[in-house]
């Protein structure tokens, strides 16, 4: 029995990392030992050529700062519109909380392909294609739930009862706020903004929707893929992941307590 | 009376009404209108007389049901082990996570060093002597379709374990001590306590799980091309390939439907209680 556990666990672990470790090893070997009908599963030599030419070319720069750009805003404006939410929504009976936090689960399981159809044709109409802008209202529609469901949770914790004393020892409603609720509330807050980045910096549907020349990370590393060079597509998938893999970690970790479903995708 | 600000609510229930639910209502009178204007399910008719479409509902149904049976299998098992004593469990734990880290663009890159035909899974199974000649994993459609629903696995399996294991952790030692001096084996603990008391975890991941399944998207799109249409594949074919907004808005619809239809069943199921725990 602790063998044949020993073993299965052995299986999944290795499941579960090869194909990360895949796509390292090819981002750093010989096309000789990748693109021949016998490939070495562990790299005889390692080579960093891949990675100087996509890093020389300049290519990845220009994806870079636009997913960097959106998703730092999509984080901040996602904050700034679900956490007033969220704190209001903390307050109701327990019968219109639920209901409300039952229409926000409803529109994180909506199709992206019947938001996006529409907000492109909009957007070809305004000029919004090819912008952050764009990109970050689009994506707002997809966060938004998801980030005042998890923040609901955050200011439910914080007992009303501190915001009373507050007020009775004669704080404004924007004093008890800035001084006592946010403070408290700012771990909830960070993990949050932290969420909301990580979907906008992966978001593909959306963004291949809106977009024609401006791509985010993940349609340049689509844009490899498709050309079929799998030693540049290596190189930007890793670029992109490796940054974000560690802050994942961090936000599971934390997530685990509260609605870890409706919130990790 | 306590005292409420409700106002905080106005930007947020403005803002997904404005961008959120006004598409997809938008993408609903879409779906029934055709070019010209006129009222009528036309681009329903049309869609159904494509054969990708039909072979979009038959893949995405597909891909859901062999999906969700991997995972749930697979995260169960998972589960089962990390709930129980393990060596370095806090690092194995850490390790079965990675995948949910990863963007599904870049797994849908790794899988293609998998998948490929000179890719890693056939030089496996050529050393172990199992193939003579190296498979063409994408090349046929219910192939394209096992690595489609195994890439997807991959990376979602580890949520279906968290829920499993939130629901594992939930469940009293007592009961398990009792059924134990009660003469209970392990197989029998299994199936009269852990399945019935995980039945709420399990049905919460099913349902996350499968409309996530049914919203798929860039794993079939990057790893199947055009040979392995699934609906929103689909829908994006029509609209930017094709410039058909009415039959893409069309299939759009139809995949709403079922998503709804699949929450539907979840609530009356569990009720609204169970969603919100």
């Amino acid at each position: 029995m602790k063998g044949l556990r020993g073993i299965v666990l052995a299986v999944l672990l290795l499941g579960a990392t090869a194909p990360l470790y895949l796509l390292l090893k090819v981002s750093v070997s010989a096309p000789a030992e990748v693109m021949t009908p016998h490939p070495t599963l562990v790299p005889h030599t390692v080579t960093w050529r891949h990675w100087h030419r996509i890093l020389a070319s300049g290519q990845m720069a220009a994806p870079l700062r636009q997913s960097l750009v959106v998703a730092s805003s999509v984080a901040v404006l996602a904050l700034g519109l679900a956490a007033p939410a969220a704190y209001s929504l903390a307050q109701l009976p327990v019968r219109w909380r639920y209901g409300l936090l039952l229409a926000l689960f409803l529109c994180r399981m909506l199709p992206e392909v019947s938001i996006a159809l529409p907000v492109a044709v909009v957007f070809v109409r305004w000029g919004l294609q090819d912008t952050a802008l764009g990109l970050l209202l689009a994506h707002l529609t997809m966060v938004l739930p998801v980030v005042a469901w998890v923040l609901t949770t955050t200011f439910g914790t914080i007992p009303r009862d501190v915001e009373e004393a507050a007020a009775l020892d004669g704080c404004g409603i924007w004093r008890t706020l800035t001084r006592i609720v946010l403070p408290l509330a700012l771990p909830g807050l960070a993990v949050s903004g932290l969420l909301a980045w990580l979907f906008s910096w992966e978001e593909f549907i959306l963004a291949t929707y809106l977009t024609l020349e401006a791509k985010t990370m993940p349609l340049q590393v689509y844009y490899y893929l498709y050309q079929g060079n799998w030693f540049v597509t290596a190189v930007a998938a890793t670029l992109m992941t490796l940054p974000v893999l560690g802050l994942s970690a961090f936000l599971q970790r934390y997530l685990r307590e509260t609605n870890l479903a409706g919130a990790v995708r | 009376m306590k005292r409420r600000h409700l106002w905080g609510l106005v930007p947020l229930i403005v803002y997904l009404g404005a961008c959120t639910l006004g598409p997809v209502v938008s993408t609903l009178l879409l779906g029934f209108r055709d070019p010209k204007g006129h009222w009528g399910v036309g681009a329903f008719r049309t869609i159904a007389s494509h054969y990708q479409f039909t072979d979009a509902v038959v893949n995405t149904l597909a891909i859901t049901g062999l999906g969700l049976s991997l995972e749930l299998c697979l995260g169960l098992v998972a589960a089962v082990i990390l709930a129980g004593r393990l060596p370095a469990q806090g690092l194995v734990r850490a390790c079965l996570l990675i995948p949910l880290g990863v963007p599904t663009i870049v797994s849908a890159s790794a899988m293609r060093y998998v998948f490929g035909t000179v890719g890693c899974l056939n030089e496996v199974l050529n050393r172990l002597g199992l193939i003579a000649l190296p498979i063409d994993w994408t090349g046929n459609r219910w192939l394209a379709l096992v690595t489609v629903v195994v890439a997807d696995a991959w990376k979602v399996t580890p949520l279906v374990m968290l829920i499993l294991l939130a629901g594992l952790q939930a469940i009293p030692r007592q009961l398990y001590e009792a059924a134990q001096t009660d003469g209970a084996g392990p197989g029998q603990q299994f199936l009269r306590i852990t399945l019935p008391l995980l039945r709420p975890a399990l049905t919460m991941a099913l349902i996350v799980r499968g409309v996530d399944a049914f919203r798929i998207f860039a794993l079939p799109l990057a790893l199947a091309g055009r040979h392995l249409p699934v609906l929103s594949t689909y829908a994006y074919v029509e609209y930017l390939e094709y410039g058909n907004q009415h039959t893409a808005a069309a299939s759009s619809v139809i995949l709403l439907l079922m998503i709804l239809m699949t929450i539907g069943a979840y609530l009356r199921l569990a009720g609204p209680g169970e969603v919100l725990r």
